[in-house]
This record gives C-alpha cells, structure tokens and sequence, in this order.
C-alpha cells in the first residue's frame, strides 16, 4: 500500500511537472465587458475549470467566456426571460448564481445549505419563472453532526431573484424526494420531474400530478423508467422527458415476450397541454430528446448516435454516427440546427433534416460533463 | 415488484422493507448524503448486457458520472470529499493521466 501512494504522489507531482512545463493553464475569461448584440442567436453553456461560454450561433464560434466564483459543478444552465441574466447551478450542486451576459457581472447568489451544519444539494432541479421575478430550487439537506450524518426533507425554496447576492428563501414548501429537473409553466406554475411530473402552485407549494410515472399504470405495458437531469429550454416550450417502457403481447403481462419501447413525457409550458405516448422501438439509449420546432411529429434521440423519430409511425427514420456520446440536444429556434453538448469540450452542429454534421465549435478550456446549455435569442 | 427477482442480499433486504412494512426508512436512504448513497452498475456493462451502448469513448462519460456521484464506487466523491481530484484534468479526452488513485490521508 505504501509503494502504491508513493508511486501515486510520484505521478501526481511528474503530472503537474509536464502541465506546467506545457503551459497548461486553466481556460482564461475572454471579452467579458463585450455586450450580446439584440437580436442575435445565442448558446451559452458551462464548462471546466469553470466558466460560462456565449457562442454566437451565426458565426458558430466562441462570443465571450465568463469566469465563474468557486467551483464548478454541474453547470446546469437556465436563461431569464430578459435574455440577459444567466442562472447556473454550480459549486458542487450546492450553489445557484445568477450572472449577468453581458458584463459577466455576478448579480444574484443563493446557498442550497440553509444552516452552518447542513449540506444541502440541488440535483440539477431548480428555474426561474415565466416572469423572471423568482427562482425556484428543490434542495436535498443532510445535518452533519459530530458522530452521524441526519438526512433532511427535501424542500422547494423560493427566492426572489432581485435578492443580490446573499439570497434566502422568501417561501419553503415541502418537497418529494428524488425531485430532479423543473420547468416554468407560462401561468405561473413550475413543473417538476420527481416520481411523477408533477405540477407545481408555487405561492401554496401545493402539487398536483400533471403526467404520472411511477403512478401510471397501465395494464398493457410495463412500470416507465426514465431518466432527466437536462432541463433544456426548447423554442417550442415543450418540457420533454424520455422515457422506456415494455408492451405486453397479453394479459399475460411476459417481460419475455414483451416488446420494449420509447417514449415521451411532454408539456407544453405555454399552453399546460400535457402528453405521453410510445414513438419508437427501444434499440439504443438516450440521455435527452428533442420535439423538432419545425414539425410537431419528429423527435430527436441523443446519446452515442443522433436519431430521428416519425411519431405516429412509431418509426426511426435517420441516424448519425457520431464522434463521441454527447448527452444534450439543443435546436436554434428556426429548427434547421441541433447542437450537440456536454461530456467533452466540443460542441457538434448537425442541420437537423439530414442529421450531417456541418460544424464544430471547440470551447476554451475543458469537459462540459453534466451541463444543460440553453438557446436563446438576445 | 412484481416483475422485479431479488438475487443478491441488498435487494433481499429491500423485500423484507416491503414485507414489514419499512419502506419508509429505505426510501429515506436514497437521498443525497454523500457519495454513498445511491448504487449503479458500472460502466462495464450497458443496459442491453453488451458494451456497444457505453460511452464513447469512455472518458467522455467520466465527469458526467463523477459530478453527480453516480457511480460512487469507481471514482471519487467530488461533490464533497475530494473536489480537487480532477483539477489537473479539466479536460478529460487529453488529461486524463493526471487522474489518480485517492486515499483517506489525501482529504486532510
């Protein structure tokens, strides 16, 4: 064991000789004080060590980059209505900063942890409302004590989004657990993705299921399993879930025989309409998915590959090999381009009828990993 | 449950949760309290039982998992006990052997 951590600290300091020895320095801010230009098409998306990036999506290169405060993690992104205030969970899950693009100014700063002794996490489940005068955030608290750690409720905080920098919760409800991803519903409420979707009165914390999923029981197919921790901001307004499910061939309800499926959770923000159904074979897995903002009846897939659904015909009918897995899909609001992010530090840019990659845009500095990055016109 | 077969003792103890009626102290569990707390297969094998539906390549998945602690037992807990184990490899694809082994002296 000892010849191990001796052999390790050895490596460790060789690494850190050959970083310095190449330059290697963690990705510098650049045009910070450059304002974003009214009417232009934007993505901004996070990265290690730990900036915001704008990329300008008409000349599919890199706008301005802001440093962020503290640390880094997960970089889940959401855009203000006013299209100028970014908010990012970061700081290891534990912080929400709001930042304004176009000075790279830090106006807004609210601590998941409420006490000197408790660690509160958001995993990746907070937004702000339709009107930009509210953030919310599902917090995961633990009490550390001496001797023992004491596992919290959950809760869903509101804050005021003019608050500065030393935000508290002006509203705390309780929450349900395994709360994950949110969305602001154009009314007022907030959609939440937990064990069911559910649908959110954010000045009584009362909530309502607007799609079950693990209370959707159906005879003819099996429990969903889903998976979402990407809360992208669509043009259509269209808060999409991916989800798995079997059918059964009969009442028999055999797993065996069963026949395993895609599908979409859906609601649309600006109408509340809500929607759930099967759209294809499950053959590959997805991390996020996407409604086309051109035609109601396509449906991206993204992972290791870039598909494309015909709803009702339940039917994959494109597919891109791709680089590497990328784990977000994001569309400009026309619908003609997907950019594909997280994991690496390279966005891939495929025009969305043909699924061809017809560019790249390479961000200063490191991995994405986990975060969302959003589309939005200035 | 119904379409669910405990094989191995942690899932047996799930079931006798359900059986004396301690579901709520299981659920409790699966909140966040460290990189302990939830448990996944690895990355060795896809959801499929093959490996072609893995990340490619491997390392692209790295900090997607770590971040979050989704695999807690592969990689160190970042979110809380050793933040710093990837600072010398903030770019993954070309850093990654910087990455190296943590042991309980290396937190102090």
């Amino acid at each position: 064991m000892k010849k191990t951590m001796i052999g390790g600290a050895l490596r460790r300091s060789a690494a850190a000789l050959a970083c310095l020895a190449a330059g290697v320095l963690p990705a510098a801010a650049a045009n910070e004080a450059r304002p974003l230009e009214p009417g232009s098409e934007y993505l901004m998306v996070a990265n290690y060590p730990n900036n915001l990036n704008v990329v300008d999506l008409a000349s599919e290169s890199v706008y301005k980059t802001c440093p962020l405060p503290d640390a880094f993690g997960p970089g889940t992104t959401q855009i203000a209505p006013d299209r100028r205030t970014a908010y990012i969970l970061n700081n290891r899950f534990g912080t929400i900063y709001g930042i304004d693009l176009d000075t790279c100014r830090l106006t807004f700063r609210a601590e998941m942890s409420q006490g000197d002794n408790e660690r509160a996490k958001s995993i990746a489940s907070f937004t702000v409302s339709a009107d930009g005068k509210e953030v919310y955030a599902v917090q995961n608290p633990t009490t550390i004590h001496r001797d023992h750690y004491r596992v919290g409720a959950p809760r869903f905080a509101v804050y005021d989004t003019r608050a500065g920098l030393e935000a508290k919760p002006v509203r705390v409800f309780p929450a349900p657990r395994q709360a994950n991803i949110m969305q602001a519903g154009e009314d007022g409420s907030v959609y939440l993705a937990g064990p069911n979707l559910y649908k959110v009165d954010v000045n009584t914390g009362a909530m309502t299921v607007a799609l079950p999923i693990r209370d959707w029981q159906r005879s003819t197919h099996a429990p969903l399993d889903v998976l979402y921790i990407w809360p992208v901001q669509t043009p259509t307004r269209d808060f999409t879930i991916l989800y798995t499910t079997a059918k059964y061939q009969d009442d028999k309800q055999d797993m065996a025989t069963a026949e395993y499926q895609y599908g979409y959770l859906n609601v649309n923000l600006k109408s509340g309409e809500t929607e759930a159904r099967e759209f294809g074979p499950l053959t590959e897995i997805y991390f996020t998915g996407l409604r086309s903002p051109k035609d109601r009846n396509i449906v991206y897939g993204l992972l290791h590959r870039l598909t494309k659904y015909d709803i009702a015909q339940q039917k994959l009918v494109q597919a891109a090999e791709l680089d590497h897995t990328y784990y977000t899909v994001l569309s400009n609001q026309a619908g003609s381009r997907l950019y594909l992010t997280g994991t690496f530090n390279d966005i891939s840019i495929h025009d969305a009828d043909t699924l061809a990659k017809v560019g790249q845009v390479k961000l200063p500095g490191g991995d994405m990993s986990l975060g969302t990055g959003q589309v939005f016109v200035r | 449950m119904k379409h669910l077969k405990a094989i191995n003792n942690k899932a047996r103890l799930l079931d006798k949760a359900v059986a004396e009626d301690r579901v709520e102290e299981v659920v409790a569990m699966s909140a966040i309290a460290g990189c302990a707390a939830t448990v996944d297969p690895g990355w060795e094998v896809d959801a499929f039982g093959g490996v072609s539906s893995l990340c490619q390549p491997m390392e692209s998945d790295l900090y997607g998992c770590a971040d979050p602690c989704w695999w807690p037992a592969q990689v160190p807990d970042v979110m809380n006990t050793y933040p710093d184990w990837n600072k010398d490899a903030t770019n993954s694809r070309e850093d990654w052997r910087n990455l190296g082994s943590v042991f309980p002296g290396d937190k102090l």
